[in-house]
């Protein structure tokens, strides 16, 4: 057992790192294009909702696998070369983008129109009915499903082997290959990744509360 | 007071988590580079990116030492010494993916012990051959269903063959007959052994090197199917010749390295390099040419 691990421990370790590398970079692009597209589907200029349906169409549309074998081997031939940890976080971060704009504009959709009127009587001008009024109410109800598409990210990491990226799930196989120790290995992977996922799970829950204390209390 | 230590002690986790996580030097490197002189180049760096599938004995990493060794790199590393390039440096990617990896330019060799078909020549540049061996099956310990062959796989009703996604061992099992339906795809070689120890397939077809590696490394009941009939397509015997792969545009950068490689293979130190890996004077590819190779009429 104890030698099992000094086998393989530090190995996963390093992998773990790059799979968090991906998690954290990812998370950090989606959340940034999930306010863009999600405020931009619901804007009444045709020239923000166009972009941003596209977007969104376009990245939940396709194979996330497809879409980073077409970033890292396909763009260099139109002089476009990113390093593999680059495209990762970018092709990794555009995916939970698409879903996370969607997650955004259903919670905008969701608060009570009365909201938007009663911003209005009050002489707010739009932006200020938005950001004051709005998006307040709408966070708490993006939370719970942002948790779920970032854990989704966490464990989407996996589909960088094929970028050269040696992620947790890739350093497993490479193990394996030299003791074919697959049991206990998958095993031990398993057990990593459900401990950073309970992590995300504690930190979401944390935001969540503090969320929901900002605003008084009321669900 | 203490609510205040246990924040303090939040951000100080999670400063010390970005701080690991921060790409360290070299890690953001790795952008593709094609055209221009690829030799001049790599001399000028003074190291050569070469990609590898982690696949013993061919080119895999050492998890005691985490360093890139096997047939392919340790030859490429004697030829490039002599070329003037005093380091290589090994990208890791599936084997699936190296063609189009090099393509790109993520890197400027292929060292995986790649063997030459004319398939792949349409794709890119091969170096003469440095070794040629021949096939073998793994299956469950007793050899059940007596597959001493591609064609005994063929002919045995409900047996499946599993073979590793882009090796050459799905064309040969095509080549011989045996349907798609009862041919699986794996992802690496190691998984491909887990299948037969699962009985997942009846057999694996893997090169006769890579399966000896695998079964000495598994105490799974398995076996190497003994006796193993020649592989016979188009009354020719079929070898696998390994050699090194290169870009279409780089033709100078082979035949340079190709210069060096032909007067190093066959030599007692190209033996002594290539034998802990289980290669030796008698899997020496002779005198055949990757042009040879490539030519070879393809079956279809």
């Amino acid at each position: 057992m104890i030698d099992f691990l000094q086998t393989h421990l530090p190995a996963l370790i390093e992998g773990l790192r790059v799979t968090l590398q991906l998690t954290v970079g990812g998370a950090v692009v989606a959340l940034l294009l999930a306010v863009a597209a999600g405020l931009g589907r619901r804007s009444r200029h045709r020239w923000l909702r166009w972009p941003a349906n596209v977007y969104v169409e376009t990245f939940r549309g396709t194979s996330a696998l497809v879409q980073l074998f077409w970033f890292y081997f396909a763009l260099p031939f139109f002089g476009v070369s990113l390093p593999a940890l680059v495209t990762g976080v970018l092709v990794l971060g555009l995916n939970s983008g698409a879903y996370g704009a969607e997650v955004v504009r259903s919670a905008i959709n969701n608060v009570p129109r009365g909201q938007w009127e009663a911003g209005r009587a009050l002489n707010l001008d739009e932006r200020k009915v938005l950001f004051r009024v709005i998006l307040p109410q709408a966070l708490p109800m993006m939370l719970p499903p942002a948790g779920n598409l970032l854990i989704e990210l966490l464990k989407n990491t996996a589909l960088v082997s094929l970028i050269t990226l040696s992620e947790l799930t890739f350093t497993a196989q490479v193990q394996r290959a030299a003791t074919l120790d697959t049991v206990p290995l998958f095993a031990l992977t398993l057990l990593i990744y459900f401990f950073v996922a309970q992590i995300l799970v504690a930190g979401m829950r944390r935001l969540e509360r503090a969320v929901t204390r900002h605003r008084g209390g009321a669900a | 007071m203490l609510r205040r230590l246990r924040n303090a002690a939040g951000v100080l986790a999670v400063a010390l988590l970005l701080a690991w996580l921060w790409p360290r030097p070299g890690e953001l490197d790795g952008g593709a580079t094609t055209g221009g002189n690829t030799l001049q180049r790599i001399r000028d760096a003074g190291v050569v990116r070469v990609g590898f599938a982690n696949e013993a004995p061919y080119a895999y990493v050492d998890t005691e030492t985490g360093q890139l060794t096997g047939e392919a790199p340790e030859l490429a590393r004697l030829i490039f010494r002599q070329l003037g390039v005093a380091q290589i440096e090994g990208v890791l990617t599936e084997f699936g993916s190296l063609i189009p990896a090099l393509k790109a330019g993520r890197f400027d060799v292929i060292a995986a012990g790649m063997y030459i078909t004319p398939l792949r020549c349409q794709e890119i540049l091969f170096s003469n051959p440095t070794y040629a061996i021949g096939e073998a099956f793994v299956v469950p310990a007793g050899n059940p269903l007596g597959l001493h062959g591609y064609r005994d796989l063929r002919d045995t009703p409900g047996a499946t063959l599993g073979v590793v996604t882009g090796a050459i061992q799905l064309q040969y099992a095509r080549e011989i007959g045996i349907p798609d339906s009862r041919i699986r795809i794996f992802p690496d070689a190691p998984s491909a052994v887990d299948g037969v120890a699962a009985g997942r397939v009846s057999a694996y077809a893997g090169t006769s090197l890579t399966v000896n590696d695998l079964l000495g490394k598994t105490d799974a009941p398995l076996e190497r199917a003994e006796p193993f009939k020649d592989l016979v397509i188009d009354g020719e015997v079929v070898k696998g010749y390994g050699a090194f792969g290169f870009r279409k545009g780089d033709v100078k950068f082979r035949d340079a390295f190709n210069q060096v490689l032909n007067a190093t293979v066959g030599t007692t130190r190209h033996v002594d390099l290539v034998e802990p890996f289980g290669f030796g004077e008698n899997t020496l590819p002779g005198n055949i040419t990757a042009t040879e190779l490539c030519e070879a009429v393809p079956n279809d």
